[in-house]
Order: C-alpha cells, then structure tokens, then sequence
C-alpha cells in the first residue's frame, strides 16, 4: 500500500468519525445508546473495509472516544460509569481488527491469484509459441537447408526433374516462411501499436478483388461464391490491412474445412457498419467460447501448417479495432461458420456528376 | 542473335541478391551491368546506357527515390524498384518520382522476369503507341473513342476514357493514385482518391467479365492501378 492512499485511508478514519458524531447527534434525543454505538460501529466497518489496519484502528478509536465523550455519562467526560460500556469499546475495536484483517487476506489473494494467472497466461501464450515456432517455422527451415544443400553439394547428379523439383520446394517452403514471418512481426507491430493507418476512401468490393487475386492459388481447393453488392457505401480504411483482415478469414475458412466445401464471401449494409462475411460449410465452431478463437496463438484443433500460428484471427480483431470496427465467429445453423468483420460507415465525399456529352 | 541483347543495370548493395538477379538475368538473355550503391548506380546509367535500371530502395549512401530522380533528370530509361515492406510510402513516393514499376522483397525470379518484359515492350512500344485497347469480352478505341462490349456499344464518359488512356500509356505498369488523379482531374485534385475508386469501379461494370474479380483493371492496394490486356 503507498503512502498517499494511507494518509488519505487516516482522513477517511477522521471524517467517517465526525460524520458518524453528527448523526448520532442528530439522532440521540429518540434512539437508545446502543443504536448510536451502532452507527459508529458502521463507520468503523466501512473503513476496515475500504482500508488497512492503520485507518480502521484510528476509527475504532475516534469513534469509541467519540462516543465515550459525548454521549456515554457522565457526558463531557472520558470516564466510564458503568463496566459494560467498556465492553462496547472492546467489541468495536476488535471488529475493526477482524474485518480489517479479512480484507487484507482477500486482497493478498486476489492479487496473488491475478498474478498467477497472468503469469500462466504467459507461459501458455510462450509455449505455445515455441509449440508453433518448432512446426510453423522449423519444417520449411529444414526442407530449405536439405533441399538447397543437395542443389548445392551434388546439384549435377540429380535428374533435371529432381532438380526442379528440390528448387519448387525451397521456394514454396520459403515463400510460406515468408509469410509467417510476416505475421509475427505484424502482431508485434499491432502489440508496440507502431501502426499508423493509411486510411483512405475505397470500395470493399476493391479490396475482395484484391485479396481475391492475391490467394487465388490458396482458395483453389475451395467453391468460392462471391456475393458483393455493386452499390455498396464508400469506407474510409487502410486498404492494405483490411485486405490483410479479409483474407486472413478467407484463409482460416479454407484451413479449417475439407477442400471442395464452399465458402462464401458476401457483404451488406447494416444501418451504420459495412458487414462483410466469410461463410464456411464445414464442421462448424468448436464447443465453447468462440471469443477464444481471436486469441494470439489460439492452438489450432485441426493442427495444421499453413495456418499462421495462430495468428490470423488475432491480427484481423486488432485491425478491425484499429478502425473502430470489430469482428466475430457465429455458428450457422445446420453446420458451418461465419467470421464477420465489420467497419464503421462515414459520411462519404460526393463525386461530381459527368455527362456522357463528349 | 540479330538483336543486341538488352542491358540492364542492377542498383543492389546486397551481394547476395545482385549475385541471384547476375544469375537469372544472365540465363534469361540479358546483360547485366552491377552497381552496389546508389551514387554509383547514378554514374553506372549514364556510361552503359541500359535498358532497363532496377534499383533497391533501400540503398546505404543514397536513396533509391533520390537514385530515381537523378537519373529521370535525363533519362526515360525504364526503372524498377525493388522495395521492401517497410518501405509501403516511399514506394509509392518512387513511382510518383519516375520509376515505373516495383517489384516487393522478397521477390521470385518469375515475378520479376514478368515485371522486366513489361517495361522492355513498353519502351520499344511507346515511340509506336497503343489505342485499341483488348479485354476479355469488351474492345476499345481509345483514338476513335468508341468501346463495346459482346459486339454491342458500350457508352464511357470522357473522363472514364481518359482515366483508359492514361492507364494505357503504362500498359502492364503500375501507375499511382496521384498520377491518375494529377492527369485527368488535375493536380488540384491529386488527393481525392474516391474519385479514382468510384470511376475504377464503373469502368470495371462496363467492361470486365467478373467486376469482382479483374483481369484487366487490376488494383495494386495502396499504390494505384494496372491495365493488363490480353496480347
């Protein structure tokens, strides 16, 4: 506890005691003295609660001297007439002792148990990590060495197909580490919040042809069916990372479902947000919390390479915040998910009319 | 050989890189020319008179913009840059500067090969000049003015014909945001990007097959546009 907070806990103690005299004042001249200890003991148990031992002690003894001096006879005195009333004094102070000691227990523990479970949540995140670091990044890493070794070391001995086909490898296996590395360093990016939004005025359909040509190998396992209003309303959005968003869902529903499912991707408007979905008709959403899913490192139940560690719904979510939109896994009824992002609708600059007269 | 074979000049101070493009460029019948820095690379263009420049952005003594530049002063000879992520804005600031188009780190060699007979065609092209304009299923006349579409006619508006023709005078290059808007709404107007958007997107429903997904009216996000016709 710091210092500050202390002294402020010990004016408490004085002003929870001067608020207590002046309604037990108020109240003196119709309630029994055994009511008015009672208000006081009530100022005393609000501090022990709210404070430590220090405050809830200088209010067991402000209260009791208050109420010795001024309502216990012979009033205007320190002095007791009658044995019980020390009783009185005895039973505040030590409620205030037992109550001001419960309260630092639970604090003790909560703090401890938060810090137990930051510290688990980071060991979970760290080794699930270096989990994905020895599939994601170690397997291209040794089909790169092994294979760009045998190029190297006995390059003319091998067949003209074994050498094409050696080199295809190395470049997938790179182009694919390419990737992931990419990821990490994004997330790291989103983490430092070393990211400045490029925001300009484009169309989603713009950004789905993009994204659609950038993974069209990618999607090729897939019936892809594209359903894109061409009367949508202008976003103001960093293009290149909503682009990033969309086909890290696009991706995540071609990893997670059998090849030759179809997944859809559509967009509507929904009163102030522009709603673009991703439909998959595979197995659906795992049981439980489907927030989980947009967790860094998410451990992935189908397991699988290709699938950015884990990262790809947890970049979309911080770049749908980065815009002030969000993003979300629904189950769809009769099998199948839908991962919804949604961005925010501005009012978009109007464009001049043009006449066709030339 | 009848031909000269075309000489390009490499601006690359990685070794290592210089060492694959020497490689892949050479086997693909071109002669390279290596500079490992930038002011070299400047001196380099004026002497060998290449081709084509391909130069790094990320360069140690001077920046590839400033590369760009220096050699636009008195060349048209077609650059490539070769940018990395990092280097999103200063790409887009190259292109503005000259260059005329970008190749992002890291690159394969198939990418880039496609990137250099772009920008050879186009410079042997340029003195001849290209106005019909072929799309999958859509025509256009870019001097005449006149485009259809499954053999019916098909109305642009002036301006949607001037966003073609200068989209055609890089054909198969990127061309900027601020170059389009510069060029046919005038340079008041460079920084309103939605006007692009939306006239990219009518000239997409009127003539692409699948205006969701170009192959003719391509998008290079957050850089501009690329016309890529069936030849």
């Amino acid at each position: 506890m710091n210092a500050p907070r202390n002294f402020a806990g010990y004016a408490w103690a004085v002003v929870a005691t001067a608020a207590s005299t002046a309604a037990a004042l108020a109240m003196a001249s119709r309630f029994d003295l055994v009511n008015i200890a009672m208000v006081y003991l009530l100022a005393v148990v609000v501090i022990a609660l709210r404070f430590s031992y220090g405050p809830a002690i200088l209010a067991s003894i402000t209260s009791v001297a208050a109420l010795d001096y001024l309502f216990v006879p012979p009033r205007g005195h320190f002095s007791v007439d009658d044995a019980q009333y020390l009783l009185t004094f005895v039973i505040v102070l030590v409620v205030a002792l037992v109550i001001s000691h419960l309260v630092e227990n639970v604090r003790r523990q909560a703090k401890a148990q938060s810090a137990l479970e930051v510290e688990a949540e980071t060991e979970r995140i760290r080794s699930t990590l270096l989990a994905s670091i020895s599939h994601d990044l170690r397997t291209p890493l040794a089909v790169i060495v092994g294979a760009s070794s045998s190029l190297a070391e006995s390059g003319e001995r091998l067949s003209a197909e074994d050498r094409h086909a050696l080199a295809g490898s190395v470049f997938a296996q790179a182009s694919a580490l390419t990737e992931h590395v990419a990821k990490v360093l994004q997330m790291t990016r989103f983490e430092t919040g070393t990211i400045d939004l490029d925001r300009e005025w484009t169309t989603v359909n713009e950004i789905a042809g993009s994204v659609l040509g950038r993974l069209k190998e990618r999607m090729a396992t897939h019936r892809l069916i594209v359903d894109l209003p061409t009367d949508l309303p202008l976003v103001r959005v960093d293009a290149g990372l909503v682009e990033q968003a969309l086909g890290n869902l696009l991706e995540n529903g071609a990893t997670h479902t059998a090849p030759g499912t179809v997944i859809r991707l559509s967009a509507q408007r929904n009163e102030d947000e522009l709603v673009v979905s991703v439909v998959d008709y595979g197995d659906g959403l795992p049981d439980g919390d489907v927030e989980q899913l947009f967790a860094k490192f998410h451990p992935h139940p189908a397991g699988g390479t290709g699938s950015g560690m884990g990262l790809g719904l947890a970049i979309c979510r911080a770049i749908a915040r980065l815009h002030g939109g969000r993003v979300w896994a629904e189950r769809v009824p009769g099998g199948g998910a839908a991962f919804r992002l949604a961005l925010p609708i501005e009012k978009a600059p109007v464009v001049p009319e043009e006449n066709y007269a030339a | 050989m009848t031909e000269p074979r075309p000489t390009i000049l490499v601006v690359e101070d990685e070794p290592e890189i210089r060492r694959f493009l020497r490689a892949s460029l050479g086997a693909e019948g071109y002669r390279v020319v290596e500079s490992a820095t930038g002011r070299r690379g400047v001196i380099d263009a004026g002497t060998h008179k290449p081709d084509l420049v391909i130069v790094d952005l990320g360069l140690p003594d001077l920046d590839g913009i400033e590369v760009v530049k220096r050699i636009r002063e008195w060349s048209p000879v077609p650059i490539l840059i070769l940018s990395a992520r990092i280097h999103e804005r200063s790409k887009v600031e190259a292109l503005d500067a000259g260059a005329d188009d970008y190749v992002t780190k890291p690159f394969g060699m198939g990418e880039l090969l496609a990137r250099v007979r772009v920008a050879l065609r186009h410079a042997a092209r340029s003195r001849v000049g290209t106005s019909i304009l072929e799309f999958e299923n859509a025509t256009v006349d870019l001097e005449r003015r006149t485009a259809t579409r499954d053999g019916k006619d098909v109305r642009l508006t002036p301006i949607e014909f001037r966003l073609l023709t200068c989209l055609a005078k890089h054909l198969g290059m990127v061309v900027t945001h601020g170059q389009l808007l510069g060029e046919v709404w005038g340079p008041t107007h460079r920084n309103d990007t939605h006007y692009v958007r939306i006239y990219m997107k009518q000239l997409r429903e009127k003539l692409e097959k699948d205006p969701v997904r170009p192959r003719h009216l391509v998008t290079e996000l957050g850089v501009g546009y690329r016309l890529m016709t069936d030849e």
